[in-house]
């Protein structure tokens, strides 16, 4: 590195982006590219930022792959803090790759863990989990290592592992604290608040209220049979029946489970799983076939019997049965799960996260920007969106200056 | 052209504080080390950072006998090693892209990274006297008993080369082991040869090969600065 590139990276690294662009405003090799990238990233032009880095990369040429593939990284990192989801995990597996093979352990591993909130972002758990245990945390700056924890907690909550998220978001506090980084500090906070906030809402035939994670955990390892409606699944002690596929068995598992011990009419379960308003004999005979096909499903855990009126739970377990449900019941709730992490999406980023069509998403957003749910702003490929409920979209962008430029 | 694998001997640090180290001097006692905003002097047998300088100390590093010279942002630095005190300033020839920087001879000589050049410079004035071109990334840069040595640091490898002040033709070369960089580089005069070690955080002592100790060879061409210091 030559003596302007050392002083600018120095001055990001101190978080002082207008000292380093003093110093490299003016010149165009690679190396000032890429630092003039970083600037503009930590001063928020991302679209900027990604154009620098790109043509850095570009001129660093093939004889430089280590700076080509940093470049690579930073660009995947803005990328992945503007939720645009598509490529940037080849470029980030490659990255690695490239920078374990020239032994840039510290790139390699921020690489690694930016990889592995990717794949918690889209919901592959065991692939991130197996992502953070191929790098070495120890070779993280404080920075990147309070977003590794994040990711850690992350995985536990979603896994609902309250224990391991409690201690993750623990060690992330004190990895904060380590990079005195203000808005990552707000960032723990911001998922310690959520961690602590009521995950589900619990309900049975005579009481509903909301639970903590922790509550969740507790309920899931008792033998109450529970008609999981977060999760889409009918799970008893370790026995679980997924119905994600099958909204229609769900809706009626629903209906019995929310009665129990109680029968439930035919006309309710019609109008609960088909949203019939009134039930003619074709109705009655799909009512007949759908109940034929719960009663096979869920045969390890419960049965279900014909009564003068409907039908009736038969739970195995002898511990009762409850209903889990998100907090918030909406049409989209998935689709607001997302961006409550208070981040800018764009629609195709939703729409692979959430496995479905964008043109499924796309409506999703319009109705829910209808009722002022969400809001967008940008247009084009450009457009994101965000929940109105979250002030601002903060970025936490912890790019390593240290080496990017060779 | 001979071709070896360089020895390291020793490793000092890494020290708390530092990220990465810049330009490396000798001033016959303390190894001096640039890390950004501080120089530091090293003691090379205890291993110990006996003081640091505050001055600005992004690239090379020299002595001349009696004072540092230190590239910071685009300006070189003439210091009183005693004191901290800069006497005088001069700009550096690669507006900024400078490198390393070596003391011999009443001249300065100055590393152009990605130039691939040592500029020799009036250390008064910093007006450049002559250019020699090398074919690689140019790092640290040292002179010893009449021998012009440079680091090399690209992307893949770096190494430690002797070459011809005349033609640029190089003449010897170590490779550093694979993943180990060469920022800084001064000789001690003697067997080793002090490396800065660039993100590292480190400086490291690598053996001057005895080929080298024992033969005068073509480097002592007529022309060549003589090694005029007691040592630097």
């Amino acid at each position: 590195m030559d003596s302007l590139i050392t002083a600018a990276a120095h001055a990001l690294s101190a978080g002082a982006p207008l000292a380093a662009l003093k110093w490299v405003a003016l010149r165009d090799d690679p190396p000032a590219l890429a630092l003039r990238g970083i600037a503009m990233a930590q001063l928020g032009d991302l679209t900027r930022a990604r154009e620098l880095l790109r043509s850095a990369a570009r001129t660093f040429g093939p004889k430089e792959p280590m700076a080509r593939a940093r470049c690579a990284v930073a660009e995947a990192e803005i990328a992945l803090v503007s939720r645009d989801l598509g490529r940037s995990l080849q470029t980030l597996n490659a990255a690695r790759t490239v920078l374990e093979a020239s032994g840039d352990r510290r790139n390699a591993a921020h690489a690694g863990y930016l990889e592995a909130r990717h794949l918690l972002l889209i919901g592959r758990l065991d692939e991130a989990e197996r992502v953070l245990d191929e790098f070495d945390a120890g070779a993280l700056p404080p920075a990147s290592l309070v977003g590794r924890e994040l990711v850690v907690a992350g995985i536990a909550i979603r896994r609902i592992k309250t224990e391991l998220a409690r201690i993750a978001l623990e060690r992330a506090r004190r990895a904060a604290e380590d990079a005195r980084i203000p808005a990552l500090a707000a960032e723990v906070d911001q998922a310690v608040r959520a961690f602590g906030a009521p995950a589900a809402r619990f309900v049975t035939r005579d009481v509903g209220r909301l639970l903590h994670l922790e509550e969740v955990e507790k309920l899931l390892a008792s033998e109450t049979l529970i008609v999981d409606a977060c999760r889409n699944m009918v799970r008893a002690g370790k026995k679980m029946v997924p119905l994600a596929t099958r909204p229609v068995l769900l809706a009626l598992m629903r209906a019995l489970a929310e009665a129990w011990p109680e029968d439930v009419a035919r006309e309710t379960l019609l109008k609960r799983a088909f949203r019939a308003r009134h039930a003619d004999e074709s109705h009655r005979a799909r009512l007949r076939v759908e109940i034929a096909r719960l009663r096979e499903a869920i045969k390890p855990l419960a049965a279900l019997s014909a009564t003068q009126q409907g039908f009736v739970l038969r739970p195995h377990a002898t511990s009762g049965v409850a209903v889990l449900a998100p907090p918030v019941e909406s049409d989209h709730g998935e689709v607001l799960a997302l961006l409550g992490d208070g981040e800018a999406w764009s629609s195709s980023a939703l729409a692979l996260a959430l496995s479905v069509s964008p043109r499924t998403v796309q409506r999703a957003l319009e109705e829910l920007a209808h009722d002022g749910k969400v809001e967008a702003f940008g247009r084009g490929r450009a457009c994101r969106w965000i929940a109105s409920s979250v002030p601002g979209f903060p970025t936490s962008l912890l790019l390593p200056a240290t080496g990017i430029s060779g | 052209m001979k071709h070896s694998t360089a020895e390291i001997i020793r490793e000092y640090g890494p020290f708390p504080d530092v990220d990465d180290v810049a330009g490396v001097s000798f001033d016959g006692n303390q190894v001096w080390f640039a890390t950004g905003e501080k120089l530091n002097a090293l003691d090379p047998e205890s291993g110990e950072i006996l003081r640091s300088l505050d001055v600005a100390a992004h690239a090379g590093t020299a002595f001349d006998g009696e004072h540092l010279f230190q590239i910071g942002d685009a300006v070189i630095r003439k210091i009183n090693p005693k004191t901290g005190e800069v006497i005088a300033a001069i700009p550096a020839p690669g507006d900024g892209g400078d490198s390393g920087l070596a003391w011999a001879e009443g001249s300065l000589w100055v590393g152009q990274h990605r130039g691939r050049k040592i500029h020799q410079v009036d250390p008064e004035t910093g007006k450049v006297l002559r250019t020699i071109e090398s074919d690689r990334f140019v790092t640290g840069v040292t002179w010893v008993d009449g021998e012009l040595w440079h680091g090399t640091w690209e992307d893949s490898g770096s190494d430690l080369r002797r070459i011809d002040p005349e033609t640029g033709e190089v003449l010897e070369r170590l490779d550093m082991p694979a993943g180990i960089g060469v920022s800084g580089l001064e000789s001690d005069g003697r067997e080793r040869f002090f490396c800065g070690g660039g993100n590292s955080g480190k400086v490291r002592a690598v053996r001057r090969p005895s080929s080298a100790l024992s033969e005068r060879g073509p480097s002592a061409k007529a022309g060549n600065p003589e090694n005029g210091l007691s040592k630097s």
